[in-house]
């Protein structure tokens, strides 16, 4: 069955993709040359460089402190995002099913997520306290809007048609969000996730510089200005790890779940 | 009589439209009067208090000063990132075998968090105009890279093919396929852009020397004065209402000719 929904481009993609490694891994070690080459000739020997940060990840990835402030993030990352997705899907849906919450609620969440995320810290900070409070709010504040924006869109888009024969066949309140919406809003609120999981990681490491109560931000503020660069590297490279598995992990699901439904470049 | 009814039947279609929004906003107002009345004044203050703090600012000309200051600092950022994203990316989607070397890593830069590296920029640059500047071009350029890629990755072959079978020189083969097609990925990004710029720039202004808007609000926060605090945060966020309907407005111009 899932033969059938690969097109013809997605093969063609999968051929050049094994084609594509070679090409790809010299660009990638071009450009780890070119760093290595421009920060020995012209940078302070503490500037981080790759073979300094390749050295610095074996001693720097069992430091306690440096799991210690791992955890702490991806725990706070992971609970704001599930508290955004619980509020932002139960919004995005009241607002993509009911005419009057879509007027009332619009433009405050248009609004909203206009807001350059990074302004509410010292307000997080004033009303939180330096704690995790505080963070966690941040990353809330980051993740919401851009899932409700998604789920509304996606609850708007289902088939008026599906909607219609649900109707006639007097199809409960509630059947017809589980059985019509939801599978329609899908893709929307994938594309929702996506974003919301970046905005969040933003959330953390800044609300963590902010407030320095520790997590991975501070780790690399506190190795940076130590002049620690390799050390604090590590951090940055882990944290473009979650920002790329993220991405794929949802790109992949799309593909996975939702192969008929090619990826819109959704708002952020 | 009949232009009496037709300017009724205007004025209706006004009110149908507007209303709901303008009794919302109303609410909203009311809401954030009533609870900023009745909750401690350190924790949050009413909406005339910080309209009123709003306009005080404007009047002591600080306002203007410290928005000049930022916008010369995002303007600059962006118009770098704009200048450097745009055509790099078109050169990507031109030189194909490139393209596919170095997609991966434009993927992987647009999707790391570009914050991390602001405590590396200040040890490295320090406090001036320059170091801000690169922070708010590195929030800025990624997505404007990433959406041109993407956008030439789905420009079809065969727009090629057809245009090299009918002779097309270089030069066309980019003012009518390669432009066109790339343009309305572009402003996407430009988009995105826009509001990560303001990330950055806010960020910049936080993090390293301390100048602009960011400086009001980080000021107003050392002083605990609330007023000053929501009064910056209402502003800023005003500005980035303005300019993402801005960005929306120039990508939805550039659409027209997407499918």
């Amino acid at each position: 069955m899932s033969e059938l929904a690969i097109r013809p481009v997605e093969i063609a993609t999968a051929r050049s993709a094994a084609g594509a490694a070679v090409p790809r891994l010299i660009a990638g070690l071009a450009i780890l040359l070119l760093w290595e080459g421009v920060v020995r000739a012209s940078a302070p020997a503490y500037v981080a460089k790759p073979s300094g940060i390749i050295a610095a990840i074996p001693s720097v990835i069992v430091r306690p402190e440096f799991l210690d402030a791992t955890a702490q993030t991806l725990l706070a990352v992971a609970e704001g995002l599930a508290i955004a997705l619980a509020f932002g899907t139960v919004i995005g849906l009241a607002m993509g099913r009911s005419t009057v919450a879509e007027r009332a609620l619009r433009h405050y969440v248009n609004g909203f997520y206009a807001v350059p995320m990074i302004v509410v810290l010292p307000l997080v900070s004033l009303w939180f306290g330096y704690t995790g409070g505080a963070r966690l709010a941040t990353i809330v504040f980051a993740a919401l809007f851009s899932i409700i924006v998604n789920v509304a869109d996606g609850a708007k888009s289902a088939s008026q048609d599906y909607l219609e024969v649900a109707r006639s066949f007097r199809s409960g309140r509630l059947r017809t969000i589980v059985d019509i919406v939801l599978p329609s809003a899908t893709p929307y609120f994938l594309a929702g996730l996506r974003l919301a999981a970046g905005r969040a990681l933003i959330g953390a490491v800044v609300a963590e510089f902010f407030t320095a109560i520790g997590g991975l931000g501070f780790f690399i503020l506190y190795q940076s200005r130590t002049y620690h660069h390799d050390e604090a590297f590590v951090g940055v490279l882990l944290l473009a790890a979650f920002g790329v598995s993220f991405e794929l992990a949802v790109v992949w699901s799309t593909r996975r779940w939702l192969p008929w439904y090619r990826r819109d470049e959704a708002a952020e | 009589m009949e232009a009496s009814g037709t300017r009724r039947a205007v004025r209706r279609e006004f009110l149908r439209r507007h209303a709901p929004f303008v009794l919302s906003l109303a609410a909203g107002m009311a809401l954030w009067e009533i609870v900023g009345r009745h909750t401690s004044a350190a924790f949050m203050v009413p909406l005339s208090a910080t309209l009123a703090r709003v306009v005080s600012m404007v009047a002591s000309g600080e306002l203007v000063r410290q928005f000049l200051d930022s916008a010369a600092l995002f303007i600059t950022g962006f118009a770098l990132a704009l200048v450097v994203g745009a055509p790099l990316g078109l050169l990507l989607a031109r030189l194909r075998a490139l393209r596919i070397a170095v997609e991966p890593y434009v993927m992987i830069l647009y999707a790391t968090p570009m914050v991390a590296l602001i405590p590396f920029i200040l040890s490295m640059m320090g406090f001036g105009f320059a170091p801000k500047v690169l922070v708010v071009f590195l929030f800025a350029v990624f997505p404007v890279l990433y959406n041109t890629v993407e956008g030439a990755r789905s420009i079809k072959p065969e727009l090629i093919e057809v245009a090299r079978s009918f002779r097309s020189s270089e030069w066309a083969l980019w003012r009518d396929v390669m432009v066109p097609y790339t343009l309305p990925f572009t402003m996407t990004g430009v988009r995105q852009a826009v509001g990560r710029g303001l990330v950055g720039m806010v960020a910049a202004e936080f993090f390293l020397s301390s100048t602009g808007l960011g400086q009001i609000i980080m000021a107003a926060s050392q002083n605990f004065d609330t007023a000053g605090v929501f009064a910056s945060i209402l502003v800023i966020g005003l500005i980035g209402v303005a300019l993402m309907r801005l960005g929306l407005h120039v990508e939805a111009r550039f659409a027209r000719w997407r499918r």
